[in-house]
């Protein structure tokens, strides 16, 4: 009888933590936002299926491309050392990247979060000298740069950070998406499959992007966000 | 084919008697200046920049810097669209560099930006204001010689735009797309074939507050063919983005900002003697 072969999972500890921190379960108040999409819906541009799948081709994966997943791979690289002072000029650069407020205040809500209960989940942790840091010295939360710092505290490479930094800004999209239009789970999940196809080449092309070209926004989204923030009535607080 | 290597600079300073006048101005082709004059009622000093050339060609490099001291104020603006011409190698950059002190005031208002067939541009502009400095920068695009029915077909445009209150980053936009991707773009969200742009920025020219229904005069002029949005700033000042269906809807669209606008701040009713 053949055994298994040996496999040493402390190795994959780290695989643990990021599926924790990924969870629909994990406590971020992200489920509250929908990142602009419950505006585009009452405008009319999204109304289905077929122009979700649009607005996450067009909009939502160049924007990942070039301003999330670069700002986390920075983010990872300087929590390396720390280099506290680029981490917190990251954190002030996530913020500046969003116009509208609604979609800065959601980013950084939802940064400030995570990186709370990070390090009330590991005290001691490169997360608590973080909050401490961004505490002392008022940095805005930025969800990007707490990605960062949760693949930081569990030890995980940079492609599986940014993997997850991808697979939750499509996924919470989604889901927000579920409640605003006629889409049920089968439709979300085959529009997950599509939008997860290009990840290694959106990956790879933001692990290179420097930060002086980190940013990309677009007009239409940041008109619908505006007006969002003072629309009477919304289910979202983006 | 000539290529420039063209500077502007310029410094306006308040006199005695309360004037801004341009206290140093140094100019290199393509830049050109005409005379500045004195918009009394809005108290601000109109210098418009005139490119005798045709456009911008691949090569170019163009840098301007403004700088407005304390107190003073001052209006750039242009007499007619940036034409960015067809390029068949290379590229053409601007780099835009504004300093306003404190007390001071300063709007760029260029008209807007025409992107031809197979142009590569980039446009970096990085604005500095000190706390209690004001500033209203507006950019504009047109997708193209929509007369001769060429749209969206540049080859890059690249706008950066990065802005610092009191040190401070306060917004980064960057836009770096080809003519078809932001073509693309326009057509999915209902803009239509000739979708032009504004982004705009107003930073306030003083600390106080600002009345809570600021916004709601200017997101009253979306309308058909018209979608416009404004929303704050981290560090204080706000952000506006327009799309609208046409050259003229956003003229007269920018025009009924600047109007609206003027009402908080008095200095935006300069009149900028244009057809």
């Amino acid at each position: 009888m053949m055994s298994e072969p040996a496999t040493n999972t402390d190795d994959h500890a780290w695989l643990l933590r990021l599926l924790q921190a990924g969870d629909s379960f994990y406590p971020t108040g992200s489920y509250a936002h929908s990142f602009g999409l419950e505006a585009l819906v009452q405008d009319g541009v999204i109304q289905d299926r077929a122009s979700l799948r649009q607005f996450l081709f067009l909009s939502v994966l160049p924007a990942l491309r070039q301003a999330e997943l670069p700002l986390a791979a920075h983010a990872w690289r300087a929590l390396a050392g720390p280099d506290w002072k680029a981490v917190g000029e990251l954190c002030v650069l996530s913020s500046a990247l969003k116009a509208p407020r609604e979609l800065r205040l959601a980013s950084e809500q939802i940064g400030r979060q995570r990186a709370e209960l990070l390090a009330q989940l590991h005290p001691g942790s490169l997360a608590a000298t973080f909050c401490r840091e961004a505490a002392e010295n008022r940095w805005p939360g930025s969800a990007a740069v707490s990605a960062a710092l949760e693949g930081r505290v569990a030890g995980a490479p940079l492609p599986a950070v940014l993997s997850g930094v991808y697979y939750s800004a499509i996924a919470a999209l989604l889901s927000a998406g579920m409640k605003l239009l006629r889409l049920g789970q089968n439709g979300a999940q085959t529009l997950l499959s599509e939008a997860l196809a290009p990840a290694p080449a959106i990956l790879s092309a933001a692990t290179v992007v420097p930060v002086s070209e980190v940013g990309w926004f677009n007009p239409w989204l940041d008109i619908a966000a505006a007006r969002h923030e003072f629309a009477d009535a919304r289910m979202f607080i983006s | 084919m000539t290529e420039f290597s063209g500077h502007l600079r310029l410094r306006a300073a308040r006199r005695a008697d309360g004037r801004t006048v341009l206290a140093e101005q140094a100019f290199r082709a393509p830049f050109h200046l005409s005379k500045p004059y004195w918009e009394p009622e809005a108290r601000t000093l109109i210098v418009q920049v005139v490119n005798p050339t045709a456009g911008v060609l691949a090569g170019d490099r163009l840098e301007s810097s403004l700088q407005v001291d304390p107190d003073a104020a001052l209006i750039v603006t242009t007499p007619s669209a940036s034409r960015i011409f067809q390029m068949r190698t290379g590229q053409a950059l601007s780099r835009q560099s504004y300093t306003v002190a404190a007390g001071g005031w300063l709007e760029v208002l260029p008209e807007p930006l025409v992107p031809h067939r197979g142009s590569v541009f980039r446009q970096e502009t990085r604005i500095d204001v000190a706390p209690g400095g004001g500033v209203f920068f507006v950019d504009q695009l047109i997708p193209g010689r929509l007369g001769h029915a060429e749209a969206w077909q540049w080859a890059q445009l690249t706008l950066e735009t990065e802005v610092r209150v009191g040190g401070e980053l306060a917004l980064r936009e960057r836009l770096s797309l080809s003519g078809a991707e932001l073509q693309e773009l326009a057509a999915f969200f209902g803009s239509g074939p000739t979708c032009c742009f504004a982004n705009a920025l107003l930073i306030p020219p003083t600390l106080e507050p600002v009345p809570p229904d600021w916004w709601q005069p200017l997101h009253a002029l979306q309308e058909a063919g018209v979608r416009l949005g404004a929303s704050a700033l981290r560090r204080g000042g706000w952000s506006l983005r327009l799309a609208a269906s046409g050259p003229l809807q956003l003229r007269d669209t920018v025009q009924e900002v600047r109007r609206l606008l003027a009402a908080q701040f008095p200095r935006l009713g300069a009149n900028l003697r244009k057809l």
